[in-house]
């Protein structure tokens, strides 16, 4: 008896804890767990006790995308979205423009986005709007339009809070632009902000060595390779002008 | 009396048993696991099949990364033609020794709606990705096995790029 009893308690504690224990305190092992299919089941659990909460949806499509299942990864997105877009649409922006480099698609997120947040700067995952607008364009080999939506993000960011990246990836716009003056200017403004800028002393070295500077080559060339630890990577994708090892290599075998 | 009392027994002790069995197959269980095909996957070996590792949690990589993987593979890709935009997403198993297998493909047009490719395309791809011989060495990859993801993005019917 004590035992059938204890054994009882112990599934009911089981059962009260998936079905009614505080929705947050669920919602948290739940994203902790991710990508268990106990998470998964979790989330089943919670939509179906309320369908309304976006967050939900959310949080249950990150284990997909980052896993590569972007159809069940959407499909869950898209009921955020839907829900409440001004929370999930610049997220929803971001994956596609960082995780599938649809950049087409990416862009009608912004620019929706925006509409529904009036005299708003928006800050998708964390980063700014134009900065991703402006790498989107250069995903689609834009560089005009790039490079001015990556002004507007220094312009708008101000040099306290402006991604580095954003004078770098101004840089390149004006290198493929032909225009190397203008791209040195971007990629100084990157060092000054930051000696550790491997992406812009590799610009660098690559337009003085064009320009048989090879002085000033091999100091940035130089400065990259030492610098190489710092350069801009991320765990889940490549980075459109992510720098590898074999760059440097590459133009270094150029100067000789 | 005692029936009842046995029946309880028998009912808690069930439903219990059930319960735990359930939540233990949920937590190993996980979101995009693939599971062993002897017929597609050949001789393929993992280390470790109860411990596959995220690319992510592992840095697993291809030596010179994503760069290096389209410079090696997306020429000989080129000249496939697929009927519709969208990407083909390969994920796969790099074992710790640094071998690529149990290749499957999901493939989603711009709306993220599934979408069959043609199988000898899929191939071919395989064939490409089993010519990337400088995945991280076990010495770096600590000797576990990892899943990795690498998408082949179609536009105007051609493999435009590889991530």
């Amino acid at each position: 008896m004590v035992v059938a009893s204890l054994l009882t308690l112990y599934s009911v504690i089981i059962i009260y804890f998936l079905l009614f224990s505080p929705a947050e305190k669920r919602y948290n092992i739940a994203a902790d767990l991710q990508g268990s299919f106990l998470s998964q089941n979790l989330f089943e659990i919670l939509k179906f006790q309320d369908p309304e909460n976006d967050e939900i949806y959310f949080e249950q499509s990150v284990a997909f995308n980052k896993r590569g299942e972007y159809k069940k990864g959407f499909e869950l997105l898209d009921q955020a979205v839907d829900l409440n877009p001004k929370v999930h649409l610049g997220y929803r922006g971001y994956m596609k423009l960082r995780f599938l480099r649809d950049f087409k698609g990416a862009l009608k997120d912004f620019t929706r986005l925006d509409s529904l947040t009036p005299n708003f700067v928006d800050a998708p995952w964390g980063e700014d709007i134009n900065f991703l607008r402006g790498e989107s364009y250069f995903g689609l080999k834009d560089y005009k339009k790039a490079k001015a939506y990556f002004e507007k993000s220094i312009e708008t960011q101000g040099t306290d809070w402006v991604d580095i990246q954003a004078y770098v990836y101004a840089g390149i716009c004006e290198y493929k632009m032909n225009k190397p003056a203008e791209a040195i200017v971007f990629y100084q403004k990157a060092i000054e902000q930051s000696k550790y800028t491997v992406e812009a002393h590799l610009g660098l070295a690559n337009i003085y060595l064009e320009k048989k500077d090879i002085k000033n080559a091999e100091i940035h060339a130089d400065l990259a390779q030492k610098y190489y630890s710092y350069k801009r990577n991320d765990g889940y994708n490549e980075y459109l002008n992510e720098v590898y090892k074999k760059d440097i290599e590459l133009l270094k075998k150029r100067f000789k | 009396m005692k029936n009842k009392t046995n029946l309880f027994l028998f009912t808690s002790l069930v439903v219990s048993f059930m319960l735990t069995g359930w939540l233990f197959y949920l937590s190993g269980k996980r979101v995009g696991d693939l599971s062993v095909n002897e017929q597609q996957d050949g001789d393929f070996q993992v280390c470790n099949e109860d411990r596959i590792f995220q690319y992510y949690n592992l840095d697993t990589d291809y030596k010179g990364g994503k760069k290096a993987i389209k410079q090696e593979i997306l020429s000989r890709l080129e000249s496939l033609d697929f009927n519709n935009p969208g990407l083909i997403t390969a994920r796969f198993i790099v074992n710790c020794n640094g071998d690529t297998g149990r290749f499957r493909y999901k493939s989603t047009d711009l709306d993220l709606k599934e979408i069959k490719v043609n199988s000898e395309n899929i191939k071919k791809i395989k064939s490409a990705v089993l010519l990337l011989q400088h995945w991280n060495s076990p010495e770096e990859n600590r000797v576990f096995d990892s899943y990795y993801v690498l998408n082949f993005k179609i536009r105007n019917n051609k493999i435009l790029d590889i991530f």
